[in-house]
């Protein structure tokens, strides 16, 4: 893990549009406490806009009523919460011990040279976006790609042709 | 050698469809469990010898009976749907393939334990798995399985999807709890445990999706049944799963007690490319390895592995074959595990990060024996004293490789060269 | 009284209050368990793993002390090799991504991590590869510092925020050893009590602007006081030096426990009032504006008191009891009028329901007890017929708008008797210095009807009296303090049986005993 603690301001308001607030109110009626909406108000943000800023945070933190470093602390804790915009395309790659043994590293350095950005980087069309990310969970059919959320399984650099092919 | 229990409707086009699965069986218990008290219930699952499937082995039926009794709280059920240790993907099947199977385990719990709200709290990265449960959770309160009258019986449930976010910690059963709550996922000091003291400061049980998913089968066949399978004090069947340099990876369900270099030869299609083993992880990636020697004897349960100074975990099984370098796969390891380390207490946090650094720089090739020896000590060094497992999760396989593989280490910082030239 | 119970700490049996943590429990028998993220104020979090213990017999072998309760018969084991071994370890683990910046960091000589390094650890460092690097010198608002890297991420400025304040500007993000303590953007420390967190901070993370770098802390003598900026009467520690060839003086309050008035902490003014008893000070007694010997300006006082037909006499609210009980005396004795009237040290809606009162002054209540007239007409009144206002440090600039002071004691000469040289004494006939709160010992009451009693903390170069010794001087019949005293034990029967020096260090509670003050 980085430091995520350098939050992007938009210098624009945030608000749920009528979609997600419709959805957080349906969801807050689920829970005790409105402090249990931190992770789903997150999630919303990152559905409607793809990342989350410092704006949104600040928004969620005041219509949930609880002091906005809570939502930072849990916006930089959970890694999956994007804290700058990602790539049109965002693929994790899975590094992890059976994705690891079953040759990840030939999908990441395929992705290096053919999109020609790093884990962690953009590219520069802002097209895609590349992740080295821990166990996805799909072991068995290792090594595995998620791309925008999408699993690809049983990876290898010909299907990873084809995969990008689509994406392109 | 493998059976269908758990796995029964796996197979079954669209079985996790609501019409489907109750074509199949899905719900046909629930006349049965309503009509029973439920002490009945718990007794029940005692009975069958059902042991907590999420990696600790804790029977499920004695975790129930630590609720206290008439507190005037609520009682909360949390599915524990996190998994998130290396190896492990046995949930997701659960999940997508027969969802239904484990919301009829939710209500069997739930009923048994007085509980009217269940959060499944489900691991951020199954982005397509949670849709796949939340439909199937629709489904089941349009079908009047779910909320105020499950089923038509005088008994409500609400059921409530949680997503987390990246988190490997949140599979501990109190950081879930944090996490539902809104927090970090930082573990809680026990006691108290959640049992007393849980979500939102109520009487909570915590079970791993596998274990509530067992729950139709136990109710339906009986305690006997289920006990049928597995051995005397592991009793039942489980999802392994099977990664690694095998020929055939992916998930089986065994009964527990077979041996394990049996698995992976006739059900696992053996190591790949006719290469040999090197070694083997029983039960997850914090479980310790074992040699190929060590693993003749084992068999797949609890009892057997702890025998062998390892542990069943969460059945996931890691083959690897002799090209494997060890230092690279424990700095693989050190790295997840560094990674979600919560932050929250100096040991793991500070600790593991120098674990980290220690064997990058062992694998750089500018090691010495003495940063191998005090790898090897800052294992003992951080074990135990944590709020929370998982430093052990890291100390122990990594503690395990050093023991085992403490030449390939020492390859390293000599000058002869790196154990990449020994192989 | 709580309950005793008997543990055995190292084998030795030792009795200690039932219902506490073994940090405190076994602590407050002088067996110190190292801890750093333990505060009593906030609670046991767990986070530090400094307090393990081991315990004998039963349960775990290995237990965080702040988060397990004394029990009857326990037995705790704290010097066995395999503790001594934890504590070296974790501080250990502790210090490997610290900067170990002692020689530059404030913390120094008060600082948790270092003082456990020379107990517990005393080991050379193992630490060969890269340390983490993190944020300096961020401002936090409210003149506090943060130094992520020295941060041992304990949280007791978090919880401070979440729990007492109830403000929560700070956080714990990331995780990891990237962990680390920080504001929202935008949303700085914005609360009354920020600075506490420097005190919480068991390193030197948090640092006061106020205070950084001007002083290293050994130096520093320290005295016990009572903080004068509202009537709460928060206990407090004088942290003072006097350099070669210069003055006494106050580097900082900080709060000091007392859990009757003020608890752990104190609020960020009061903290900051320090600065007051170092400047501004009137140290030279004036005839006319012409500085001259007390001597001389003592007998030109008597003279004035002497010619005088009607004589006012005003004290602040800020007087001790000693110090009130000896002016009203003289009042008495010269047939003054006395008034305490100073409604202009109360701001209204100033005050919160922790700690800070709208009343900026520290003895209103003593003004009540000694039943002095605190109405504006009366002295008003008074006033208008007098030709001499003996003001003992009273600051009417704070009660009257300028030309209405004017006004009111244009046929009126003044002997000012000041701890400050503030604009309002430049037009006394007669002017006395003298010392301040922090320089002479006495007896205030606070809010709550506390009587606290303070010693005297600070010995400037000027050797000045203070305002009991000058109403003495002046023709007060109390000439001595044991006068002064027995004079108050006359109306606060609560004192009737005690010395001085035996009025409680937490205060006396006058609540029980109000009906039977008789002025």
């Amino acid at each position: 893990m980085s430091d995520r603690s350098q939050l992007i301001s938009t210098g624009e308001p945030f608000q749920f549009d009528s979609e997600r607030d419709a959805e957080f109110e349906r969801l807050v009626k689920r829970y005790p406490t409105r402090e249990s909406m931190i992770l789903p108000s997150l999630w919303l943000i990152q559905e409607q806009e793809g990342w989350v800023s410092q704006e949104a945070m600040a928004y969620v933190a005041d219509r949930i009523g609880t002091f906005a470093t809570k939502i930072y602390e849990a916006a930089t804790f959970y890694t999956m919460y994007h804290l700058h915009p990602m790539g049109e395309n965002h693929i994790c790659v899975c590094r992890t011990l059976s994705c690891w043994l079953r040759g990840k590293q030939d999908i990441v350095d395929y992705l290096k040279d053919e999109i020609g950005i790093k884990p962690g980087q953009i590219s520069e069309d802002g097209k895609f976006s590349l992740e080295e990310v821990e166990c996805l969970g799909h072991c068995g059919t290792a090594p595995v790609v998620q791309v925008n959320g999408e699993f690809h399984e049983e990876m290898d650099v010909d299907k990873l042709k084809s995969l990008l092919a689509t994406l392109k | 050698m493998e059976v269908k229990i758990l796995s029964a409707k796996f197979d079954i086009e669209d079985a996790h469809k609501i019409e489907v699965a109750k074509q199949h069986g899905a719900y046909s218990t629930l006349d049965k469990v309503f009509s029973m008290q439920p002490e009945e219930v718990i007794e029940e699952v005692k009975k069958s010898g059902l042991r907590g499937r999420g990696g600790a082995g804790f029977p499920a039926g004695v975790k129930w009976g630590f609720l206290p009794k008439d507190t005037g709280k609520p009682v909360y059920l949390a599915v524990n749907s996190d998994e998130s240790e290396p190896a492990t993907f046995k949930d997701r099947y659960i999940l997508v393939k027969d969802p239904h199977m484990m919301i009829e385990g939710i209500i069997i719990c739930s009923y048994a334990i007085r509980s009217h709200e269940t959060f499944i709290y489900i691991r951020g990265e199954y982005t397509s798995q949670v849709k796949a449960l939340q439909a199937a959770v629709d489904e089941a309160y349009e079908a009047g399985y779910l909320g105020d009258k499950v089923d038509g019986h005088d008994f409500k449930l609400d059921v409530t999807v949680h997503r987390g976010a990246g988190a490997y910690v949140c599979g501990e059963e109190t950081a879930l709890l944090e996490s539902v709550e809104g927090k970090k996922g930082q573990p809680r000091s026990k006691p108290p445990f959640p049992a007393v003291e849980g979500l939102y400061g109520c009487p909570t049980i915590i079970n791993n999706v596998q274990s509530i998913a067992s729950l139709p089968f136990i109710l339906e066949k009986g305690a006997d049944a289920y006990k049928a399978y597995g051995t005397e004090k592991s009793s039942g069947t489980h999802l392994f799963g099977i990664s690694g340099h095998v020929e055939k990876p992916g998930m089986y369900e065994l009964p527990l007690g077979v041996p394990l270099l049996e698995v992976i030869d006739k059900v696992a299609g053996g190591v790949w490319k006719g290469r040999k083993m090197k070694g083997v992880i029983p039960g997850g990636s914090s479980t310790p390895v074992l040699l190929p020697e060590e693993a003749k004897t084992v068999t797949l349960d609890y009892e057997s592995m702890a025998e062998h100074k390892t542990m069943f975990g969460s059945g996931g099984i890691v083959v690897f074959d002799e090209t494997v370098d060890i230092v690279e796969l424990v700095k693989n390891l050190i790295d997840f595990y560094h990674h979600e380390s919560c932050g929250q207490c100096t040991p793991c946090r500070e600790g593991l990060g120098w674990m980290k650094k220690i064997t990058a720089k062992i694998l750089a090739g500018d090691g010495t024996l003495d940063d191998v020896n005090l790898l090897r000590e800052l294992c003992d060094n951080i074990e135990m004293k944590t709020v929370c497992v998982l430093s052990a999760a890291c100390t122990m396989p990594v503690r395990s490789y050093l023991d085992k593989f403490r030449h390939e280490f020492e390859a390293y910082v000599t000058t002869e060269g790196s154990s990449a030239e020994a192989k | 009284m709580a309950e005793k119970i008997k543990l055995f700490v190292n084998g030795v049996e030792v009795e200690v209050e039932s219902g506490k943590n073994l940090i405190d429990a076994i602590g407050a028998v002088g067996i110190e368990i190292p801890h750093l993220c333990y505060h009593p104020a906030l609670g046991a979090d767990g986070n530090c793993r400094m307090c393990l213990v081991g315990l004998e017999e039963g349960g775990p072998p290995l237990v965080p002390a702040c988060k397990t309760p004394a029990r009857e018969g326990m037995k705790v084991l704290l010097d066995a090799e395999h503790i001594k071994k934890i504590q070296r370890d974790v501080l250990e683990l502790g210090l490997i991504n610290h900067p170990t910046d002692c020689p530059v960091c404030d913390q120094a000589g008060e600082c948790s991590l270092q003082d456990y390094y020379m107990t517990y650890d005393l080991q050379e460092s193992r630490m060969t590869v890269p340390q983490v690097a993190k944020n300096k010198k961020m401002d936090f608002g409210c003149g506090v510092v943060h130094d992520q890297e020295r941060c041992i991420v304990c949280g007791r400025c978090v919880r401070f925020c979440r729990q007492i304040t109830k403000t929560g500007e700070l956080g714990i993000i990331n995780r990891t050893d990237d962990t680390r303590v920080n504001i929202f953007p935008g949303r700085p420390l914005n609360n009354r009590y920020a600075t506490n967190v420097v005190d919480l901070c068991p390193v030197g993370a948090m640092t006061s602007s106020d205070f950084r770098f001007k002083q290293r802390v050994w130096f520093l003598k320290k005295a016990p006081g009572i903080c004068h900026g509202c009537a709460k009467g928060c206990n407090i520690t004088i942290d003072h030096n006097r350099e070669k060839d210069e003055d006494d003086i106050i580097y900082r309050f900080r709060p000091r426990l007392n859990e009757q008035v003020n608890g752990y902490f104190m609020c960020d003014e009061g903290r900051l009032s320090y600065s007051q008893e170092n400047e501004g000070r009137l140290t030279e007694a004036r005839l006319s504006k012409q500085a001259r010997d007390l001597e001389d300006v003592i007998v030109a006082a008597l003279t004035e008191i002497e010619r005088a037909g009607k004589i006012v006499c005003i004290l602040s609210p800020n007087c001790t009891l000693e110090q009130m009980v000896s002016v009203k005396a003289l009042a008495d004795k010269l047939g003054a009028s006395l008034s305490g009237y100073s409604d202009g040290y109360v701001n209204a809606g100033d005050g919160d329901d922790y700690l800070i009162q709208d009343d900026k002054s520290a003895n209103r209540a003593g003004l009540t007890i000694l039943d002095i007239d605190c109405s504006k007409t009366t002295l008003e009144n008074a006033l208008s017929e007098a030709d001499l206002l003996i003001n003992f440090n009273n600051d009417l600039s704070r009660s009257f708008e300028d030309s209405a002071l004017t006004q009111l004691l244009r046929e009126t000469k003044v002997i000012a008797v000041s701890t400050h040289d503030t604009p309002m004494i430049s037009s006394a006939t007669v002017t006395i210095p003298v010392t301040s709160y922090s320089e002479y010992a006495g007896s205030v009451v606070n809010c709550d009807n506390i009587l606290q009693n303070f010693g005297k903390a600070i010995t400037k170069n000027s050797a000045l009296e203070d305002i009991a010794a000058i109403a003495a001087r002046l023709g007060s019949p109390l000439q001595t303090v044991s006068d002064r005293f027995t004079a108050l034990q006359e109306i606060i029967s609560a004192l009737k049986d005690l010395e001085p020096d035996k009025i409680p260090v937490e205060g006396l509670n006058l609540n029980s005993e109000a009906a039977n003050v008789t002025a």
